[in-house]
């Protein structure tokens, strides 16, 4: 099988250019299989890879102009030439691995954690299995990136807009009974930047491995913050 | 300069308008297809008609207020030098409110007739 790889090295190439390489593919096999491959083929090959069981997050690429976990993609499943390239909009460390500093920014910047008020009980806050449905679809994020980097709203201002993958964290914590800063998250999240800079473009929710609904995350803090400003 | 500029306002504003500006066309279209007014005495009578010249004028408000926020996401999301974005937000700013006083002009005219 044909496969066409992005290929980068900051102190040698002026800009990336793509490489061929010839895999044998096996049963079964999956896309980080074919990029395990390629590295043995050519060991200065750089990508990120880590469980390969779709768990970590870590080896999000480029695959045919979508964003995918190469560990959960089965190769017969791909159009050859197979082209891989990194996250798009990302500065390029090397060949696939980009720089993700602003990625995790956007993330800190929402407050990834419970806020209370309240003096902490001696056990666990209590949440009804109701309330804790809410959470579903949401906590199941594993940051893998595919959604951000395929977000054109975070390609222009990745600097100033959150992100969908910052943003369905963000209505996790909003969306929790047990947590106690909605006002101030959501004053956070005001400004025609962090938030609404989304346009519903939609490419978050169809890139997602995890099959979660950014878009509708964003829309639920804007109805929100709407039903608290009336 | 976006400081102070809003979202969910703008955010909220587009919608609105959204909604005014697809019911009034509804409208239009339908006064067009079936209750067109003959010839130019009868447009002007009917431009000229308190509730139909309040609706148009708000019909042109809400059509120019969509515009500058659909315009001022375009120049957000596209034009990142802080002052060709400042100038092109004034000049359409500006030209917009040419056009919404045009109109008004246009409507008090035909109401004072």
């Amino acid at each position: 099988m044909k496969f066409l790889v992005s290929r980068f090295n900051p102190d040698a190439d002026a800009r990336p250019y793509m490489q061929a390489f010839e895999v044998q593919v096996q049963r079964g096999m999956m896309l980080r299989d074919a990029l395990l491959e390629i590295k043995r083929l050519d060991e200065s090959f750089a990508f990120r890879h880590s469980c390969g069981e779709g768990v970590c997050g870590s080896d999000g690429v480029n695959v045919n102009g979508t964003n995918k976990l190469a560990c959960i993609t089965p190769v017969s499943e791909l159009k050859e030439p197979v082209e891989i390239r990194p996250f798009p909009g990302r500065p390029i460390i090397r060949d696939l691995v980009v720089d993700m500093t602003q990625f995790y920014q956007q993330y800190k910047a929402v407050k990834p954690w419970l806020v209370r008020n309240d003096p902490m009980p001696e056990q666990e806050i209590l949440q009804s299995p109701k309330d804790r449905d809410r959470l579903d679809g949401l906590y199941e994020c594993i940051m893998c990136g595919c959604c951000s980097t395929a977000c054109p709203s975070f390609w222009w201002n990745p600097e100033k807009f959150h992100g969908p993958q910052a943003l369905l964290a963000a209505w996790r914590f909003l969306a929790d009974t047990r947590d106690q800063a909605t006002d101030e998250r959501l004053d956070a999240l005001e400004g025609p930047y962090k938030l609404f800079r989304c346009h519903t473009i939609m490419n978050c929710v169809e890139v997602c491995p995890k099959g979660l609904n950014p878009t509708q995350a964003i829309g639920h803090i804007k109805n929100l913050m709407l039903k608290n400003a009336v | 300069m976006s400081r102070k500029a809003s979202g969910l306002k703008a955010w909220a504003l587009q919608r609105l308008t959204a909604v005014y500006v697809g019911l009034f066309s509804l409208y239009l279209l339908l006064v067009l297809l079936f209750a067109a007014p003959d010839g130019y005495a009868a447009w002007r009578a009917w431009l000229g008609g308190p509730l139909v010249s309040v609706a148009m004028l708000l019909f042109v408000l809400a059509v120019l207020l969509h515009a500058w926020i659909g315009v001022r996401d375009v120049l957000i999301d596209y034009v990142h030098p802080i002052a060709i974005r400042a100038a092109l937000l004034g000049a359409i700013g500006l030209a917009l409110v040419a056009l919404g006083l045009w109109a008004a002009q246009a409507l008090i005219l035909v109401r004072l007739a």
